[in-house]
């Protein structure tokens, strides 16, 4: 099975952030790591690699800083990285993105592609979505599990309140993986060395540029949330305070 | 129960040849790479058919990135960097030229200055630096010459044949908290090296291994040390300028403790401040976090700070022995270099230089011993020799007996640096003996209940959460994660002297000393006193304190699984 | 034609979905400040109940859009159904709560219609004539402000609880109900999707809970967690703790909220004897209403905390306990 994860390198979970002059973006000084779910998609991946063979290929856009994350995948047992290089594609909107991909892969014949189930700076859990309609791929989301079957594959997917639910799938189709379903492996020593002859593609933005336009949305401030909180204090005996507290649950909070 | 984390037995370990491995990638490990990828480039375009590979020179870094657990003030003399890399000014990521010093003597309310700045503290000359980004820096020239820094990986045990040191074991990655593997279990490697290199920085955990194996103590003092406490401070602009630089000393220590703060004006009104004190103050219930916010207090430091914004916290010990405390720094398949050998000038409060300068003279002989298939003692003492011959001996002769000579207090130490400074730094006698720091902690019972003079230094800081933090607070604004499920590293090897002993004869210094909440006592019934010692261990800044400071000597750090520790960005 | 605001609901074995109330409420709000038309759309097959009672509510037309193609869910025939509706309707605006579901198909129908989503919203501004939708970046750590720089349609998913379901409007009288037919030929659902099944779920995940009972320090010793426990059962919410709870293994680790746990934000979070350490407080400061309960009027809880409650845990949950029993049973 040939499968392409699609990784993105965001800033440090605990990362301060400062905001950008114009006040649209952050400024580029911080810490970068690995998106998280990006690393569940990677070690899914990287284990249905292991049980039915294949090609795991992973690709990446944003600047040089970003190559780290597919160095990392390399090193964990990625066979080859694309890295969409420019800093250009920071901004670029998720149905972009997904188009900068589709180019970029074109002349590739993978049999699924994984994203995260969203990305920790923007969070928008669409990137893997449009890139199915773009390819006019099948595609399901918040997957837990996937195993291979006569038509395809059968997937796991995890819905609101405890339910889940099985969809039989066929090839190829993209799905966008859950978190936290595989203990991460560890890159070692020998698969660090060995990441460093393994194939990697810069893609500059002049080859994709014809298949991506103006974003169709727009970030006009950025800004650190104010919370304006008066604090109320419930005084009284232990049965009063009981009371009022109900009271406030019942027509403050709603929640009785 | 606390269970300690260990190498796991009986298994099968991955084996890695190398030629030269580093272990550390601080300044000395990546000056060390450095110089010796250039000194192979060199011979390899004078020799095109004995050509040297770079292919098998590792360097090993436990933090998750290069100058991650990086931290100091810090003031860069350029010296070795000059001698390193030529016009590296031009490239480099430096804040500032030093243009101003003061020292300042405090008290409570008032600060004096002193009308001449003592000459090993002027700086001008000098640069006001992040040492994690100066690091960052020069990790990635060592990376761009095809030398493998391998981040994330710790170097947990040495690996011996017989008298020789023959490689590296790496940390075992995947072990839960009763020492079990998890499903993702990744064993160490065992990096069969040719040349060991130790750059672990200040107390390294494998250098002690190889001290206390080789009794290379011996016939030396013993190493001292010193705890460093910073924060990084966005202030108004205006208030200090880039490359000014301020020592002080003084309140609020008393006459028993060595110490004093620092203050560097760094660039976008970026301010690095901190106290460092010495690790053999007499009243255990000191805790260096505490002193930090005391300083903070004083008119002019709280004036400074007013308006601003800490911004990131952290902790590290330093050595500060001196030339006498310095250990053999070779041997059978080994070096030891930087604050892991305690390269350090403690009076000019320096120490990245002559750490860059210990590095390039490894490197030369790590060069050698390649040339000549030998990394045996006959080679590698090259680099002793190298030691002894060169700058760092001249400028760490010179202030010999600094340190020690503050065994009996300021005004002592005052009046021996004061000669030492006409002597060419002998003072009273060519070596002054030194004592480990933990020796001079007193018992409770010996000391005024109430602190005395001290009481000011005593106890947790409660922290107004604008200009002072409790060690929570400041904690959290060193960045500092772990893999919550892992055993302990902190490794104490006798928990019930914690329970019993310890807790009434030094009231568990442990709580105070450490600058980051990692040792607690907490309520027990089943213990003789009702106290039983606790661990947070994933909130370990790495600093070695603890491994230094505790009365009993039980404490053993060891590097956590690699990837783990604080995020000392900008520091 | 004038302006149409279309809030789509959800509905699920059988039920409509109550966060669609949350949806239909700020479609109220902002076909109030547009002065736009509000209409609402329920897709499945024979959904015309569900038609029904969202025309109790005050809009001006409901659709029950209908294939027996659309039943079960599957993103093609949801993607396919709604493209045809909305080309026909031709709505400015269409509103969608940020479920599960609605992120599986709403990025697929917005990119075939050559548009754009702006997901998981947590409110609205109106710049002059300019529509602008407020949203979370990096965790909660930052907040945007984001505007369409395309053609209607537009598309809008808001986050759980952005809006409160419970002050959505009733209408004077029942908006007229029409059901649409849509066609969605043969090949174009390719999913096989099984029977939903309910499954214990592993670990918890706090992020879904709406109720968060938290405990710190303050409780003392483990036994006393079952008084906790009582609390969070009686309300209906779910059991958490700060890290030094977890740490002493009195609650297992998917219980604990920080930065070395979760982050949550749910509809009521009560910390009971926490005293608010930073590590603590960047896991649940999002929270919508923040109860705190403390010995120590000065625990650094008490500055995010909406109701502030100074005095011994102990001596004020349980009555609390039996007041919450009192009013869940009688009302």
């Amino acid at each position: 099975m040939n499968i392409l994860v699609c990784m993105k390198q965001v800033p440090q979970k605990d990362a301060p952030l400062k905001l950008n002059e114009a006040g649209n973006w952050i400024r580029e000084d911080v810490s970068y790591e690995v998106n998280e779910p990006d690393a569940y998609a990677l070690e899914e991946a990287l284990r249905q690699k292991e049980k039915h063979g294949g090609e795991v290929v992973v690709i990446t856009s944003g600047p040089a800083r970003a190559q780290q994350v597919l160095r990392e995948a390399l090193a964990k047992g990625a066979d080859r990285a694309i890295h969409l290089e420019d800093s250009v594609f920071v901004g670029l909107d998720a149905l972009n993105t997904a188009r900068a991909f589709a180019a970029a892969i074109k002349d590739e014949k993978f049999d699924l592609i994984f994203t995260g189930l969203q990305s920790d700076d923007y969070g928008y859990a669409q990137t893997g979505v449009i890139l199915a309609e773009l390819l006019s791929w099948p595609h399901a989301t918040i997957i837990m599990q996937i195993e291979k079957n006569e038509g395809g594959i059968r997937v796991k997917r995890e819905l609101e309140a405890g339910f889940f639910q099985f969809v039989d799938m066929a090839l190829p189709a993209v799905l966008t993986i859950q978190s936290g379903i595989n203990k991460l492996r560890y890159a070692t020593l020998i698969g660090i060395k060995q990441a460093k002859n393994k194939p990697l593609r810069k893609v500059a933005m002049a080859e994709v540029q014809s298949a991506i336009s103006e974003n169709l949305q727009k970030i006009e401030r950025l800004y650190i949330p104010q919370k304006t909180k008066k604090t109320e204090m419930i005084e009284g005996s232990a049965g009063e305070i009981a009371k009022k507290l109900v009271d406030k649950l019942r027509n403050e909070v709603r929640v009785l | 129960m606390l269970i300690f984390r260990k190498p796991l037995e009986g298994i099968e370990r991955p084996q890695m040849p190398a030629d030269v491995v580093i272990v550390g990638g601080g300044p000395a490990g990546m000056a060390c790479a450095l110089r010796l990828s250039q000194l192979i480039d060199k011979h390899n375009a004078e020799n095109p058919n004995s050509q040297l590979s770079k292919e098998n020179i590792y360097v090993l870094e436990k933090a998750r990135e290069i100058g991650q657990h990086c931290l100091s003030g810090a003031l860069l003399d350029p010296r070795s960097m000059r001698e390193l890399l030529p016009g590296f000014e031009k490239e480099a990521p430096l804040d500032a030229e030093v243009i101003k010093e003061a020292v300042y003597f405090l008290t409570e309310k008032s600060k004096l200055k002193f009308p001449i700045t003592p000459p090993p503290l002027r700086d001008h000359g000098n640069y006001v630096i992040s040492l994690n980004r100066f690091v960052k820096w020069l990790g990635g020239k060592v990376e761009e010459t095809g030398i493998t820094v391998f981040t994330g990986f710790a170097g947990s045990e040495l690996l011996f044949d017989g008298d020789r040191v023959t490689g590296v074991r790496t940390d075992d990655k995947g072990v839960d908290k009763e020492n079990h593997q998890k499903s993702n279990f990744e064993p160490g490697y065992d990096l069969q090296a040719k040349v060991l290199i130790l750059a672990e920085g200040t107390r390294g955990s494998l250098t002690k291994q190889l001290i206390t194996k080789f009794d290379l103590a011996k016939d030396r003092n013993p190493q001292t040390y010193g705890q460093g406490v910073k924060e990084l401070w966005e202030v108004p602009s205006g208030r200090i300028a880039p490359g000014e630089v301020i020592y002080t000393m003084g309140w609020p220590l008393t006459t028993k403790e060595y110490g004093g703060a620092w203050i560097y004006g760094g660039k976008d009104n970026v301010v690095s401040l901190g106290f460092v004190i010495g690790l053999d103050y007499p009243d255990p219930r000191l805790d260096p976090q505490r002193v930090l916010q005391d300083f903070k207090q004083h008119p002019f430091v709280a004036k400074l700070l007013d308006g601003g914004k800490m911004i990131r916290y952290g902790a590290k010990s330093l050595p500060y022995g001196g030339w006498w405390a310095i250990p053999p720094v070779a041997g059978d398949g080994w070096m030891i270099l930087g604050d892991s050998a305690g390269f350090l000038n403690s009076q000019r409060l320096k120490g990245i230089h002559l750490a860059i300068k210990s590095a390039m003279l490894a490197a030369e002989t790590a060069f050698e011993a390649l040339l000549k298939d030998d990394s045996s003692v006959k080679t590698l003492s090259g680099f002793q020799k190298k030691v002894e011959s060169s700058w760092i001996k001249d400028e760490l002769w010179k202030v010999r007996n600094f340190h020690q000579g503050f065994e009996h207090g300021f005004w002592a130490g005052m009046f021996h640096a004061g000669i030492q400074q006409f002597t060419g730094g002998r003072g009273l006698r060519n070596r002054y003996p030194g004592t480990a720091g933990y020796e001079h902690m007193e018992k409770l019972a010996e000391l005024p209940a109430d602190g005395g003079d001290e009481a000011r230094l005593l106890g947790p800081a409660k922290g107004d959460g604008k200009l002072t933090f409790d060690k929570l607070t400041d904690l959290y604004h060193s960045g500092t994660k772990h893999e919550e499920d892992q055993p302990a590293h902190l490794i104490i090897h006798d928990t019930n002297i914690c329970n019993t002993r310890c807790v009434k004869e030094y009231g568990s210094p442990c709580q105070n000393f450490c600058p980051a909440n990692v040792y607690e006592m907490v309520d027990d019934a089943e213990q003789p006193n009702g106290k039983r010692i606790s661990l947070n261990p994933s909130n370990c800044v790495h600093c070695k304190t603890c491994d230094i400071a505790d009365p009993y000597q039980i404490i053993t750090w060891v590097p956590p699984e690699g990837g783990g520790g604080p995020n000392y960005d900008g520091m | 034609m004038p302006d149409t605001i279309l809030v789509v609901v959800e509905q699920r074995e059988g039920k409509l979905n109550r966060v669609s109330w949350e949806t239909l409420t700020a479609g109220q709000a902002l076909a109030a400040e547009t002065g736009w038309t509000l209409e609402a759309a329920v897709l499945g097959s024979g959904v015309l109940n569900f038609a029904n009672e969202i025309a109790a509510k005050r809009v001006s037309k409901v659709y029950a859009v209908e294939s027996p193609k659309l039943e079960p869910y599957t993103p093609d025939a949801f993607a396919a159904g709604l493209k045809q509706f909305i080309e026909s309707k031709q709505p400015k605006l269409v509103l969608m709560p940020h479920t599960y579901q609605v992120r599986d198909f709403v990025p697929k129908l917005a990119t075939a219609m050559g548009r754009t989503a702006i997901s998981d919203c947590i409110g609205y501004k109106k710049d002059g004539a300019k529509l602008i939708f407020t949203r979370q970046m990096f965790q909660g750590k930052l907040a945007a402000d984001v505007s369409f720089a395309c053609d209607a349609p537009w598309f809008v998913t808001f986050q759980n609880g952005a809006f409160r379901g419970d002050k959505v409007e009733a209408g004077v009288s029942a908006a007229p109900v029409e059901t649409v037919n849509v066609q969605i030929a043969d090949g174009v659902i390719r999913n096989k999707p099984q029977e939903v099944f309910k499954e214990a779920k592993q670990a918890v995940d706090l992020t879904q809970a709406e109720i968060i009972v938290s405990i710190g320090r303050g409780i003392k010793e483990q036994k006393n967690i079952e008084l906790a426990r009582q609390l969070a059962d009686a309300l209906g919410g779910e059991l958490a703790a700060s890290r030094p709870i977890c740490d002493s293994g009195w609650l297992p680790m998917d219980r604990q909220i920080g930065s070395s746990g979760q982050t949550v934000a749910p509809k009521l979070y009560l910390a009971l004897g926490i005293s608010g350490a930073i590590q603590h407080i960047v896991g649940m400061k999002g929270s919508r209403t923040i109860i705190a309960v403390n010995k120590d009027s000065e625990a650094p809880i008490f500055e995010i905390a909406d109701y502030a409650v100074v005095g011994n845990l102990f001596d004020i949950v349980p009555p609390l306990i039996e007041e919450v029993k009192k009013a869940k049973a009688g009302s």
